[in-house]
């Protein structure tokens, strides 16, 4: 046999191992997603264009993509959309922190091993048998006690490789089950939050009514201080970048952006209008951005616009929720005691307006932690060369100074894989949870993109303007994945 | 390796045949149908019944197979769409015109009259949930009527009087007021509710206010009658809580609906009543042994109720459309009439076995004679059926209104802007189908000059032709208000 003959039958072979995939894409993804997108420009509406009734296909141009702009439900879910994907950094923490604790688990074993599992087992087993036996809420209190107990003890037996499964379980559990489960577990009635946070907020309300000149003016002054701080110091901060040649102008405008935002924000909580509220944010960053300009050395070194424009964007990720907390307990602190006066209610997890998407996100951020973003940042912990590690405690760096000099800009290729897989699963994600948890409400509150899509083209059989919807997701994906690319790998190879 | 892959691909194609071959018309020697519908006990004694009636009849066995997982309106549209829907399709409330519009319903008209399941034969009232434009699409297998049922023994728990039979809505409101307060002392977790839901139509309805005008031409949800309605269903909901919110509903079932959960709720004693049609005796009887009453819905004034039907269509693409098509033959039997009288399942379709023994006395159920009698005169008296206009699709519009009242709920909305955002949407659909449908032009455009006629009419306090007016609740309204001319009244 010549080679030209072995050379195509290996060809053919390695074909026809493809061949499967290649079928299963072009069926399934590719066949689809060139029809979707010829779809957005048509009127193709399910009730008229099927197999049993074939209406003439109208071309509508940009009809769909008109209509959809002027749709308020369309923004209203953007803005859902883009809230769930606040909770992105929250994750990205969670899962370093997850897999930075896990690296430090002991791998020894202990000769008490099966005595202690035999021990958790029969603990469990006795708190299941007590709830069954009609032990009703105390009873779920009492087994969730048991079992963080027995995780703790058979962590330490089997040197955290059951942490590690453990912490992983959220990733290959199936989604509905999950949401199901969660469902449970924010039951306001029944639900162990709401069971366990009962006592914990009768006797807050306790504390409040006792002491409501605290909370009344403590709260607010606390929390206000906490957020002049954090502004004074970012401030300093982007001053400081500034004049090192650190930080653009966008930089700048985006490290402002972050302190402006919110404040904004806040006032429009306090039915301050649309109007005072922006007003009040272009002001904040108008007056920074005039501060660092009336320095001395204001223009500094020639730097690029974008130049440290990544950092900024990151830390606004995690300092804009930061701030609306604390605007929130600004706002909450002198509510509270006239709502201790009747006794303080534990939240309506699902049902309540205000309460339903933070709710989802936490559940959302449980799964992240536990996901690949923390196999990758295992691997990536187990790649750090440990000569660094050596080199800076020989320089006697602290725990704190071997984690942002080392460890963070070595996983920073991690870190920005993880913050686009993110952005992008963040703005595609939504539909199950919220389908199978609240059904996009209350009022609309938790329905994100996807579900939109889903009841455009399936509800109402729109299929035209369902795909239109679709590409305008795909496009703020590929927007956000380009700016992530232009802006988040900065330090990357750094 | 290559032999790896050779014997997945093997063990995959083994394991197809194998699902083919188990699939239920492969195994059974008989016909097979595929009924998209809920799977509970009266379904199965439906099945059996029509076997035997098909003994009875002579004609040839089959087997009916119940799909209860996908009765869903997207699961029911998409595999509807796509050539495998079920044989025999159960449509509810707002489905009929979104299937027939996709022409996956085939069309039994002129076969109905012929073989005895025509419209004839049923309640006139409830035609429009199983006709289109004077076309018939399938066949009732209950009527019913909503009202709200009364678990006495709660009542009695908490030494509240019950509801009478006929109330207004303030009444409603003071006595839930009360209830609420005797039922949930300060401290208490678990909030027992008066009311699970009540439909906003009925509510609308009896301040003589339609979704649309006479002629279903514009939606009249803007009108200060739906403001007055949505202030009322906040404050029951929000301020008072009488009513918990859909959302608030939904999270307490923690696994199902919040539909599935109010039944759950209601023996439970933690909804003192709820708002639900005779059928839900199915559910509620395997719950326990419990009194049970019924009460017609408070109004504003004019006292009506939703009369509508749970109806079976045939699927298009049947593979057995002839076995189909005798179901509903089926249906409209005797034996079947009397199957559902003896069941609760709603109203027999045959209207006269709603006088019969063994609907309003069935034995072995004596808690309920009482609550069937009521559920009977409701049916002749204030029973009206849904309003659906022909230029938007009944499930869009009712999304919308479900969507501003949840927005109103939630304190999102005022009552007026919502009501306002309400009749905006909706017209703007109807807007939308006249576009993409302008064979329907013409048919608006008669009816639009029709109600100029209507309104000149009034305004001149002259009576209106019956025939002039196609929305169900206007006809209702005029009648009894006598505003009909005296030759269209009955």
């Amino acid at each position: 046999m010549n080679r030209r003959v072995r050379d195509f039958r290996r060809l053919l072979t390695g074909l026809a191992y493809l061949l499967p995939n290649i079928a299963g894409f072009c069926a399934f993804t590719l066949v689809p997603l060139a029809l979707s997108f010829a779809m957005a420009f048509t009127n193709w509406d399910i009730l008229r264009h099927n197999r049993f009734r074939q209406e003439p296909l109208h071309w509508a141009g940009l009809e769909n993509f008109a209509r959809l702009l002027a749709d308020p439900q369309f923004w209203r879910d953007l803005g859902n959309t883009l809230f769930f994907t606040l909770g992105l950094p929250f994750a990205i923490a969670g899962s370093l922190g997850a897999a930075l604790l896990l690296t430090r688990v002991s791998r020894r074993r202990t000769a008490l091993g099966p005595a202690l599992v035999v021990a958790t087992l029969v603990l469990v087993a006795s708190a299941a048998v007590l709830l069954a036996g009609g032990l009703a809420q105390r009873g779920v209190l009492v087994l969730g006690g048991t079992m963080a107990a027995a995780v703790l003890v058979a962590g330490v037996v089997t040197g955290g490789t059951i942490y590690r499964t453990l912490f992983y379980l959220p990733h290959f559990t199936a989604g509905v089950a999950t949401f199901v489960l969660w469902k449970k577990l924010y039951n306001p009635h029944t639900g162990p939050f709401n069971t366990a946070l009962a006592p914990v907020l009768d006797g807050l309300s306790a504390v409040v009514r006792g002491a409501p000149g605290f909370f009344t003016y403590g709260v607010p002054v606390l929390c206000g201080a906490a957020a002049l701080a954090a502004a004074l110091w970012q401030g300093r901060r982007l001053r400081r970048r500034w004049a090192d040649g650190e930080a653009g102008s966008a930089a700048i405008v985006t490290g402002t952006l972050t302190l402006g935002g919110p404040l904004g924000l806040f006032l429009h909580w306090q039915g301050q209008g649309g109007w005072v509220a922006g007003g009040a944010g272009a002001a904040v960053v108008a007056g920074l951005g005039g501060w660092i300009l009336r320095q001395p050395r204001c223009w500094g070194p020639r730097r690029a616009a974008d130049t440290g424009l990544g950092a900024e964007l990151s830390l606004a990720l995690a300092g804009v929720p930061l701030l609306l907390l604390l605007a929130g307990g600004l706002l909450l602190g002198p509510a509270l005691p006239a709502l201790a006066a009747t006794g303080l209610e534990p939240p309506n997890w699902l049902g309540d307006y205000a309460w339903a998407k933070p709710a989802l996100m936490l559940m959302a951020l449980w799964a992240a932690i536990g996901s690949n973003s923390m196999i990758l940042y295992l691997a990536g912990l187990s790649n750090i060369p440990p000569e660094l590690y050596e080199a800076a405690d020989m320089d006697g760096a602290s725990a704190m100074q071997r984690f942002w000099h080392i460890t963070w800009p070595q996983l920073a290729p991690i870190t920005f894989f993880i913050a686009v897989m993110g952005v992008i699963n963040g703005l595609q994600g939504g539909f199950e949870m919220a389908r199978t948890m609240t059904q996009g409400g209350p009022a609309g509150s938790t329905t994100t993109l996807s579900y939109f899509i889903f009841t455009q083209g399936f509800e109402t059989g729109r299929l035209g303007y369902a795909s239109a919807i679709a590409w305008v997701l795909f496009g703020l994906v590929l927007v956000f994945s380009l700016l992530n690319f232009r802006f988040g790998n900065r330090d990357v190879n750094d | 390796m290559k032999r790896v892959f050779l014997l997945s691909l093997l063990g995959l194609l083994v394991a197809t045949g194998a699902l083919h071959w188990t699939r239920p018309e492969n195994r059974s020697p008989v016909p097979v149908l595929h009924w998209m519908t809920q799977n509970d006990p009266v379904k199965r004694e439906t099945i059996a019944l029509f076997r035997q009636w098909l003994v009875d009849q002579g004609l040839p066995p089959a087997e009916v197979q119940i799909d209860h997982s996908n009765q869903d309106v997207t699961k029911k549209l998409v595999q509807g769409v796509s050539g495998v829907g079920g044989d025999l399709i159960d449509l509810y409330f707002s489905e009929l015109e979104m299937m027939q519009a996709t022409g996956m319903l085939a069309d039994v008209t002129d076969e109905a009259v012929r073989a005895g399941y025509g419209p004839g034969t049923t309640y006139a009232a409830v035609r429009s949930d199983f006709m289109v434009a004077g076309r018939q699409y399938g066949y009732p297998r209950n009527v019913d009527v909503t009202m709200c049922w009364v678990n006495r023994d709660t009542f009695a728990r908490y030494g509240q009087p019950e509801p009478p039979a006929r109330w207004d809505w303030d009444e409603f409101e003071a006595r839930g007021k009360r209830f609420v307060a005797a039922a949930n002392p300060p401290g208490t977790r678990r909030r027992v509710y008066y009311l699970n839901r009540v439909w906003p139509y009925v509510l609308r309805r009896g301040l003589g206010l339609s979704t649309y005008n006479e002629t279903m031409t514009r939606c009249t949800l803007d009108d200060p009658r739906n403001v007055e309605v949505l202030r009322r269903l906040y404050r029951w909901t929000v301020e008072e809580r009488l009513m918990p919110t859909t959302a608030d509903q939904a999270a307490m079932a923690a696994d199902g609906t919040a539909f599935d959960s109010s039944f759950g709720l209601f023996a439970a004693g933690r909804f003192a009543m709820v708002y639900e049609g005779l059928w839900a005796l199915i559910r509620l009887r395997p719950l326990g042994d419990f009194q049970l009453g019924a009460v017609e819905p408070f109004t504003g004034g004019f006292p009506n109720t939703e009369l509508g039907s749970g109806a079976v269509a045939v699927y298009r693409g049947a593979k057995h459309p002839e076995l189909a098509r005798q179901f509903l033959r089926f249906l409209a039997s005797e034996p079947f009439s009397l199957l559902v009288a003896r069941s609760g399942d709603s109203l027999p379709p045959l209207p006269a076995y709603a006088e019969h023994p063994a609907f309003l006395q069935p034995p072995g159920f004596a808690g309920d004679w009482g609550a069937k009698a009521a559920f009977a005169r409701a049916g002749r008296e204030i029973g009206i059926a849904t309003s659906k206009s022909p230029y938007a699709l009944p499930r869009v519009v009712f999304l919308i209104d479900n969507q501003t009242i949840e927005a109103v709920l939630a304190g999102r909305l005022t009552p007026a802007a919502a009501a306002r955002e309400a009749a905006q949407r909706i017209n703007a659909e109807l807007a939308l189908t006249l576009r993409q449908d302008p064979a329907l032009r013409r048919q608006y455009d008669a009816a639009c000059e029709r109600q100029r006629q209507i309104d000149a009419r009034r305004a001149a306090g002259r009576p209106v032709p019956a025939a002039w007016i196609s929305d169900p609740f206007h006809l209702a309204y005029y009648r009894a208000q006598g505003w009909l001319e005296p030759e269209a009244a009955p």
